[in-house]
């Protein structure tokens, strides 16, 4: 299996122009709700590479309700794009009409659960497909948060039949942040429900003279975040993988390279099933 | 612990407003403070709605202090955060937020500038409508111009100050005061551009557009501009292939 990239605005002419050998492509379904050249490339795209939609503004998390509209306009442009996996994130983004552009925590409690998983439940109808839903980064824990993450997002998987898009960037520049131990949080999820893998940079700012994680998507992926993917394979098996750029977007070919790192694990790691098979 | 919808309430108060209260009661310490925690978020919506902004606006950032940019940006997004999460529909409200703006009203060319800038967005990103072909134009009871197309009249030179602002431009002067300036932004194939209209087909187009009719719009060009060639003034709108059928304004 080949890994993706995610496919951002400043390398659409050049993916077009010169269709490199990437395995698949992921964009942003909220850059693509309009009309006019973008949507058109993409469609061109499509033709050629499987993708991936992953959504950045459905607010699962939001306790006063989804909104509808936008829904509609993910269920639109999936029935559209008709892409291999659509995706969200396990988090909150929009309050009482305001849309606070960022991935923002939960408290990881029942009451969270009901409303998350009332939206996957939703959501997953309009679309008429399975949600992946992704592991966010975190840079704050809630004082009630009773529910460790990986076993809420297992219980969501377990509640509404979603799957998992295992980021495994975010486990690592959460645990730095909070404390606690990236594989015991990959050993905790539920390998069943794994759907996709995404990898990325991330920056280490300081925040009152205390080192914190910010995840940027601005560098190539670190070396423990490599190590922890090959943890990730081992533990899921072969599953697609993708590499996220988005802050100082590099040439087109660092991002290939990085994907190709990606790639030679994922292509090891299926060599190994294979012999495991045989065997 | 307050429930999951105060919590949300909570945090917004503390990223648009500022008053952590609320919010760093709910946050675990955990080594760094509850408002430095909540601080990393607080700089992400800044930092990226500002950029959404800036993206959308580069000849106003271009025009004013890179930190006077980022102040009028701060001011709006605490007053008119962000209604839906696709970042290319944000920031519409943002030249009559520079018009009332205290801090710039001593550049009363900003807001116009920002029009035409907002009119080259929703250009961008207005839906893919089909042009009336000719032999169609007597079936059509209501016509109406291409989602993409705005029309902007202004008492300053944007066109020239906009020009003048691109990257690379060779430094010119611009006559602020050398006159209105009626303009048409609109999207043809695929590029976004903008031309200067004559009084008579300005008014001809606006009329067309508020009436979705063709000889509204020319009752409008004869009032504007009695010597007006109307013949003309349609044709170039088949040529320009912007005349489009009822019902396909963009929704936002």
């Amino acid at each position: 299996m080949e890994s993706g990239i995610g496919l951002r605005a400043p390398h659409v002419a050049e993916v077009l122009a010169t269709r490199p050998a990437v395995g698949w492509l992921e964009v942003h379904a909220e850059n693509y709700m309009g009309g006019g050249p973008a949507i058109r490339a993409l469609e061109h795209l499509r033709r050629d590479y499987p993708l991936s939609l992953h959504g950045v503004g459905l607010s699962l998390g939001t306790a006063g309700g989804l909104d509808g509209g936008h829904l509609q306009r993910l269920a639109a442009l999936a029935a559209r794009l008709q892409p291999a996996l659509v995706s969200e994130h396990l988090s909150w983004s929009t309050v009482d009409g305001a849309y606070l552009n960022h991935l923002l925590p939960l408290p990881y409690t029942e009451e969270t659960l009901a409303v998350v998983a009332e939206h996957v439940g939703r959501a997953q109808d309009r679309l008429g497909r399975r949600l992946l839903v992704e592991n966010p980064s975190s840079y704050l824990r809630f004082e009630h948060s009773p529910i460790p993450e990986a076993e809420f997002l297992n219980a969501l998987a377990r509640r509404t039949g979603c799957g998992l898009l295992c980021d495994v960037n975010n486990i690592y520049v959460s645990g730095a942040n909070l404390g606690d131990d990236p594989d015991a949080y990959l050993d905790a999820l539920d390998p069943a429900a794994i759907g996709e893998i995404h990898l990325a940079g991330h920056a280490v700012n300081d925040a009152d003279g205390r080192p914190i994680l910010i995840d940027d998507h601005g560098s190539r992926v670190a070396p423990a975040v490599w190590a922890l993917y090959a943890r990730a394979l081992a533990r899921f098996g072969v599953v697609p993988t993708l590499v996220e750029w988005d802050t100082d977007v590099p040439p087109l070919a660092v991002l290939l390279d990085e994907a190709a790192t990606a790639g030679a694990l994922l292509e090891r790691h299926g060599g190994r099933e294979r012999d495991a098979r045989a065997a | 612990m307050p429930a999951l919808r105060e919590l949300q309430a909570g945090v917004r108060t503390a990223i648009l407003a500022g008053d952590e209260r609320t919010a760093a009661a709910a946050v675990r310490p955990d080594g760094l403070g509850a408002a430095a925690r909540l601080a990393v978020y607080r700089h992400h919506v800044f930092a990226s709605l500002t950029a959404a902004l800036e993206s959308i606006y580069p000849v106003i950032a271009r025009l004013v202090d890179p930190r006077f940019f980022r102040y009028a940006a701060d001011r709006y997004i605490r007053a008119q955060p962000p209604a839906s999460p696709c970042l290319f529909e944000y920031g519409a409200s943002f030249p009559d937020f520079l018009a009332a703006f205290p801090a710039s009203r001593r550049l009363a060319y900003l807001p116009g500038v920002a029009r035409l800038e907002w009119a080259m967005n929703v250009a961008l990103h207005s839906p893919d409508t089909p042009p009336v072909e000719p032999e169609t134009l007597r079936a059509l009871p209501v016509l109406a111009l291409h989602p993409s197309l705005t029309l902007l009249v202004s008492p300053w030179p944007i066109d020239a100050i906009w020009r003048a602002n691109q990257p690379g431009a060779v430094e010119t002067a611009v006559d602020l005061h050398a006159g209105a300036v009626r303009l048409q932004i609109w999207r043809a194939d695929d590029e976004v551009v903008f031309r200067g209209l004559s009084p008579g087909e300005f008014a001809f187009r606006d009329a067309l557009a508020c009436s979705g009719r063709l000889d509204a719009g020319a009752e409008a060009a004869l009032a504007a501009d009695p010597d007006a060639d109307l013949v003309a003034l349609v044709r170039r709108l088949l040529d320009e292939r912007v005349l489009v059928g009822p019902g396909a304004r963009p929704g936002w």
